[in-house]
């Protein structure tokens, strides 16, 4: 058997995404959370992600985690106060901790959707058709997934030439910068109504859904690494949440 | 000017586009760079708009370093028009489109009126200025995409294949354009597949394929 595990059903990836998230939901305590959080980097790193880009996803996110763990900290209004600014309790032990946990939960989050992007998305479509999850909604799983990453890239190049037109958005008082991003949304609603036109005469040239059974040319098989990715995953599954339960 | 010394680029480690690039383009003439599909004609239009930034060696416009200096301000010097003019209409009249940067700066509105007058005349778009951007042709589309990066008053332009998708009568009208804004004084990079477009402009030619300068030939139809 090897250790890398970049041909793995996409069944096998969405069970393993499916326990991950199902496991920093239910989990409290940091420890698990953090072993959870390894264990998922662990997956990430053997199906083929590149940790380092998401490293660098997480980067961005230090902003928003410090904001979490002050605002649970100013609402939870319990625990030791670490830091206080006049009468505001800005840290506290018991804030810190639950702050934590969120941040956690949503690190485990990002990394195990990282694992279902190592996946084809034609194969993941497949897939949730073999588990008779009807198609159109299945194809729909697919466009989004499909679309993202070129929205992301329009997105960018508008942003870009908005700023090239001597639009500074970091000099704008706030008020007027949003009325800058509204200007944003023009282009980009304009490229997705005409994609979603586009797409729609296309599949309508291609027959989409002139039957009402669809036959596939490619099935998927599980292969044994599968069943036995399936059983350990379900098996750490169950001990993990067993820890969550005594340990909460 | 814009100069490139010693640029090296990748949009992936391990799979550079370009290593230790030298390139001078100068500031008044028309510059074409032309090449196979893939071969970083795009992307070196975005190093030298500011765009994309090097990972080593620096890019410079009028002595600027573009890794430094914001977009915005790179802007007044360059303007850039990208292959989809759709991605850079931002506003719902073809009058707007034109003068809402400058609403942003506060310009009193008789003189954006003014300005947008002039450049309205000057692109031939004054019959269209209360038209929705939606619904004009894919031609004027780019017209009014120019027009409005000309409010900035820039000194350059890169033109990222502007005839794709123009039938000859267009082609006629962007090539008045470009006439114009030459005999304005402005220079200009164009990334063209067009050989009869690059014959009927061109005063230099860089040729780029596999992420290498192959050519830079001055040219004389």
């Amino acid at each position: 058997m090897t250790w890398q595990l970049t041909t793995l059903d996409p069944r096998t990836k969405l069970i393993i995404v499916l326990c991950l998230s199902s496991l920093a939901v239910f989990c409290q305590n940091i420890y698990l959370l953090l072993l959870v959080l390894l264990l998922t980097l662990i997956v990430v790193k053997l199906t083929g992600g590149e940790l380092g880009q998401l490293f660098s996803k997480f980067k961005k996110f230090i902003k928003v985690f410090l904001a979490v763990i002050v605002i649970q900290s100013i609402f939870t209004n319990e625990g030791q106060v670490l830091l206080q600014v006049m009468q505001i309790k800005l840290l506290t032990d018991v804030g810190l901790l639950r702050g934590l946990q969120t941040v956690l939960r949503f690190l485990i989050v990002i990394a195990a959707a990282v694992v279902m992007t190592t996946a084809n998305s034609r194969d993941i479509i497949q897939g949730l058709i073999q588990w008779k999850v009807p198609y159109e909604l299945a194809f729909m799983v697919t466009i989004a997934i499909r679309f993202l990453p070129l929205l992301q890239e329009e997105a960018t190049d508008t942003l870009t030439a908005l700023q090239l037109r001597g639009v500074n958005l970091k000099k704008i008082p706030i008020l007027k910068r949003l009325r800058t991003y509204s200007y944003l949304l023009m282009p980009l609603l304009t490229s997705v109504l005409i994609k979603a036109r586009d797409l729609s005469v296309a599949m309508e040239m291609r027959a989409f859904r002139a039957y009402p059974q669809r036959t596939s040319l490619r099935e998927l098989h599980f292969a044994r690494i599968d069943y036995f990715v399936i059983v350990l995953s379900m098996l750490l599954f169950q001990l993990l949440l067993w820890a969550a339960l005594v340990l909460s | 000017m814009i100069s490139l010394k010693d640029v090296s680029f990748y949009y992936k480690r391990g799979k550079p586009i370009f290593e230790h690039l030298n390139l001078e383009i100068p500031s008044k003439l028309i510059t074409f760079i032309v090449g196979p599909n893939g071969g970083g004609k795009t992307t070196l239009g975005k190093l030298m708009a500011g765009i994309l930034k090097p990972q080593s060696g620096v890019v410079l416009v009028d002595s600027l370093n573009t890794k430094t200096v914001p977009l915005a301000e790179l802007g007044a010097k360059v303007g850039y028009l990208f292959q989809e003019p759709e991605r850079q209409i931002f506003a719902a009249t073809v009058r707007d489109e034109i003068g809402f940067v400058l609403s942003l700066r506060d310009k009193p509105q008789g003189e954006i009126a003014t300005i947008v007058d002039a450049v309205l005349e000057q692109f031939q778009l004054t019959h269209l200025a209360a038209v929705s951007p939606l619904k004009l042709s894919r031609g004027e589309k780019q017209r009014l995409a120019i027009a409005a990066i000309m409010v900035n008053q820039p000194q350059f332009f890169i033109l990222d294949e502007p005839t794709t998708g123009l039938d000859r009568e267009r082609i006629d009208i962007l090539s008045g354009v470009i006439e114009d804004l030459q005999q304005r004084g402005i220079g200009m990079a164009i990334i063209s597949h067009d050989q009869s477009f690059v014959r009927r402009h061109a005063q230099q030619v860089i040729t780029v394929a596999g992420g290498e300068i192959v050519d830079v030939a001055a040219y004389h139809p």
